[in-house]
């Protein structure tokens, strides 16, 4: 049996997928397809086929019914003039910048002071900061948008105790932004902070042991070894949150109801809340495939910048 | 030997044909019902008078509130299956389904001898190049309703018909705001300026006989008239007598059902909001509200408008046509159907043959023993022919909506926000 081996492999073991002798290798990978074969047919059926559909759909003007008439790039030098779209690709980047700093900060501090053992209670806090992550958002936004209430909400009843005038949570662009952004903060800081925690239970504690041995404080000790050796942990942290911010729905639909999640001024509304609207609200399926083409790419050279400056350590 | 094979297969031939002709003769079969107000029908026992007289068809009733039922629909048509046999559609909507190929049965047959029956506006959203898809249930005559309590307080009068002489005008009613204002401190009505949902001002055009686009399908957002009707509320804002609520939120609820300092003096709605004002929103508040008319756009001109109002119809889909009509013409075409809804939730019936019924004369005790419903009645025999609804209404509604926010925080002038509003909706209909 002629053996084809690669220089950069070792000589000893075959490359994956030749056959060792006759059938054995064949047999089991013939298994290994067949199992892994139920991911892949529900992933060609509800996820490539609709990808490739929503693809087809965006070069035509669909409304969702009768003969798909095809216009080209119509769609394109529409979604260019679009002010809402790009609106919504703005307000997802504010939110983005407003909320990602904070929670990556925040959850890492957090991670790192509940990870160690000598913190009474620690489970405790774990538990309580994760638990908003599996409240129903729906519920949750629906309490938040009674809290903020300008009139007559909690927030402000508790601000006037203090003297201090009610702000508009609500009711202005900005405030609007940082309630939204307050809420996803609440609702999401436990999820982060847990996979920041898997990922500080990857660094070997001697590293710890032998900085403190060496005289490093707890602050050194966080800026020089923690962060650096969470980079991946993350920058995975930060994919997530900008995927995030541009495809906020439940947030958005709960606080500012009267707006159907566009709030005041269509200062919250996202790409993701602005596609759902033009397909399923106005009926207009061609164009809302064509912005989710084009969200996509724009959404995808984001997440390569950010994989560019904080990943190339670990490629 | 042949003979009596031919004639008994003729024989068999001609009672087949009989059989299936009369099969087909008295509608059978379950016929599925998508929409959220079906409770008048439940309710009242009209279901089972229904079927009293179709014993042979079965009633599912499927309650969607209308944002659920839209979308449900139009995932079934689009889907090919799954539709209902009958489904409830707001006037709003209406006209974007229709314009969905294939996804509403026509029903110009089966409606041809009722359509002056029923208020002539209510068509407009049914009828497609001649032909209709839908029967009218109610309809939404505007008025105003108003607080007797706060405007006693004001030193105003507070009994319908002097209430209706002062606010005879969108310019007094706005002299009364502030009266209301100077003297007791509440606010007129709730007009969110952020969180504006274009709601009276879509009233606003409707009274005038203007609407979104013309006749000509040209886009009029930005004509002068329908900047002269959004500065007018403008005046409003200025004058700082309206509040911030947003509306169909709990704050908004609160405003127009509590006795305390944030509660506003009035509300300019259809009529249906009184039934759930009666209802739910101001229950704890009988005997303190009133109904008069609202106020006219300018001297002379109509005091009426419509806002909201559902119809029912047939989805292509349906394998169970008969049944579906017959429920409809039951339940909507009949004087009695109509008039025993009304009894049960106040909802204006659009079929005009119910209007000479004793029942619309009858005070309310909730409206401190007024007779609304013979304003409700008065209005809507004067509601005029508007283009405010349509097939693309949805996104109209949403740009114009964005136009009245930056208008009313002081981004833009009236002028410039429908300007811009106008030009992305010619952009994304295709229309002029």
């Amino acid at each position: 049996m002629n053996l084809q081996v690669s220089p950069t492999q070792s000589a000893s073991y075959p490359p994956v997928g030749q056959p060792i002798a006759g059938g054995l290798q064949q047999a089991q990978n013939r298994w290994g397809m067949l199992f892994v074969s139920p991911f892949f047919l529900l992933f060609a059926i509800f996820g490539l086929f609709p990808l490739l559909f929503s693809l087809v759909l965006s070069l035509s003007d669909w409304n969702g019914q009768g003969a798909v008439n095809y216009i080209g790039l119509e769609n394109l030098n529409l979604i260019l003039q679009d002010r809402v779209f790009w609106q919504s690709m703005f307000n997802g980047v504010l939110i983005f910048l407003l909320y990602t700093p904070l929670q990556l900060l925040l959850s890492l501090v957090l991670a790192v002071v509940l990870n160690s053992r000598r913190v009474r209670g620690f489970r405790l806090f774990r538990t309580i900061i994760f638990m908003p992550y599996i409240t129903n958002m729906v519920a949750a936004g629906y309490v938040f948008q009674l809290l903020m209430n300008s009139r007559s909400g909690l927030f402000n009843q508790i601000l006037a105790v203090f003297s201090v005038a009610p702000v508009p949570w609500l009711d202005t662009p900005w405030a609007a932004r940082v309630s939204l952004v307050i809420l996803v903060l609440w609702a999401w800081l436990g999820y982060h902070m847990t996979i920041m925690l898997a990922g500080l239970q990857t660094i070997p504690q001697d590293l710890n042991e032998a900085a403190t041995v060496d005289g490093a404080s707890p602050l050194q000790i966080f800026f020089r070894i923690t962060i650096p050796l969470m980079r991946p942990v993350i920058l995975f942290s930060l994919v997530l949150s900008t995927i995030g911010s541009f495809n906020l729905f439940t947030e958005l639909v709960s606080l500012f109801p009267s707006t159907a999640g566009g709030g005041p001024l269509n200062s919250t509304i996202t790409p993701g809340l602005y596609i759902f609207n033009q397909g399923f609200g106005n009926f207009r399926f061609g164009y809302a495939s064509a912005v989710a083409v084009v969200y996509f790419v724009l959404v995808f050279l984001i997440v390569l910048v950010e994989r560019r400056y904080l990943g190339r350590d670990n490629t | 030997m042949i003979r009596l094979t031919k004639q008994l297969l003729v024989l068999m031939v001609v009672l087949l044909a009989t059989s299936v002709v009369y099969g087909q003769d008295a509608p059978s079969g379950t016929i599925t019902l998508w929409g959220w107000s079906f409770d008048s029908m439940e309710a009242t026992g009209l279901i089972d008078a229904f079927k009293a007289e179709y014993p042979d068809v079965n009633v599912e009733i499927v309650v969607y509130p209308s944002g659920d039922t839209y979308q449900n629909l139009q995932l079934a048509c689009s889907a090919g299956q799954g539709a209902p046999d009958v489904v409830q559609l707001e006037n709003s909507h209406l006209a974007g389904f229709v314009a969905l190929d294939g996804c509403l049965t026509d029903l110009t047959e089966q409606v041809e001898p009722l359509l002056g029956e029923f208020n002539d506006y209510k068509w407009l959203d049914a009828e497609r190049d001649g032909k209709y898809y839908a029967v009218p249930w109610d309809s939404g005559p505007v008025v105003l309703y108003y607080r007797q309590d706060i405007f006693e307080a004001a030193g105003l009068p507070s009994d319908s018909e002097t209430v209706s002489e002062l606010a005879a005008t969108w310019d007094s009613y706005l002299e009364v705001c502030k009266t209301i204002k100077e003297e007791t401190g509440h606010t007129c009505f709730a007009n969110s300026r952020a969180a504006n949902d274009a709601r009276l001002y879509e009233i606003a055009l409707w009274q005038q006989g203007l609407g979104y686009y013309n006749e000509a399908g040209e886009v009029t957002v930005d004509s002068p008239e329908n900047v002269a009707t959004l500065e007018k509320m403008g005046e409003f804002w200025e004058a700082d007598v309206t509040s911030e609520a947003q509306p169909w939120t709990d704050p908004w609820y609160a405003e127009l059902g509590g006795t305390g300092e944030d509660s506003t003096a009035s509300l300019v709605e259809a009529s249906w909001m009184g039934v759930f004002l009666k209802t739910w929103i101001a229950a704890d508040l009988p005997g303190v509200w009133g109904v008069a008319y609202m106020p006219a756009f300018e001297e002379g001109q109509v005091r009426a408008a419509n806002d909201g109002g559902s119809t029912l119809a047939i989805p292509e889909e349906s394998d169970n046509k008969d049944a579906a009509w017959a429920f409809i013409e039951f339940m909507l075409a009949r004087p009695e159907s109509q008039i025993t809804q009304f009894a049960y939730n106040d909802f204006l019936p659009a079929l005009e043959s119910t209007y000479s019924d004793p029942i619309f004369s009858e005070p309310d005790p909730f409206f401190g023993d007024q007779t609304p419903r013979q304003i409700y009645l008065d209005v809507a025999g004067q509601i005029p022919s508007a283009t405010v609804y349509g097939p693309s209404y949805s996104l109209m509604n949403g740009h114009v909506a964005t136009a009245i926010q930056r208008y009313a925080t002081g981004e833009v002038s009236a002028q410039e926000a429908l300007s811009q509003a106008a030009e992305d909706i010619r952009r994304e209909t295709g229309l002029q």
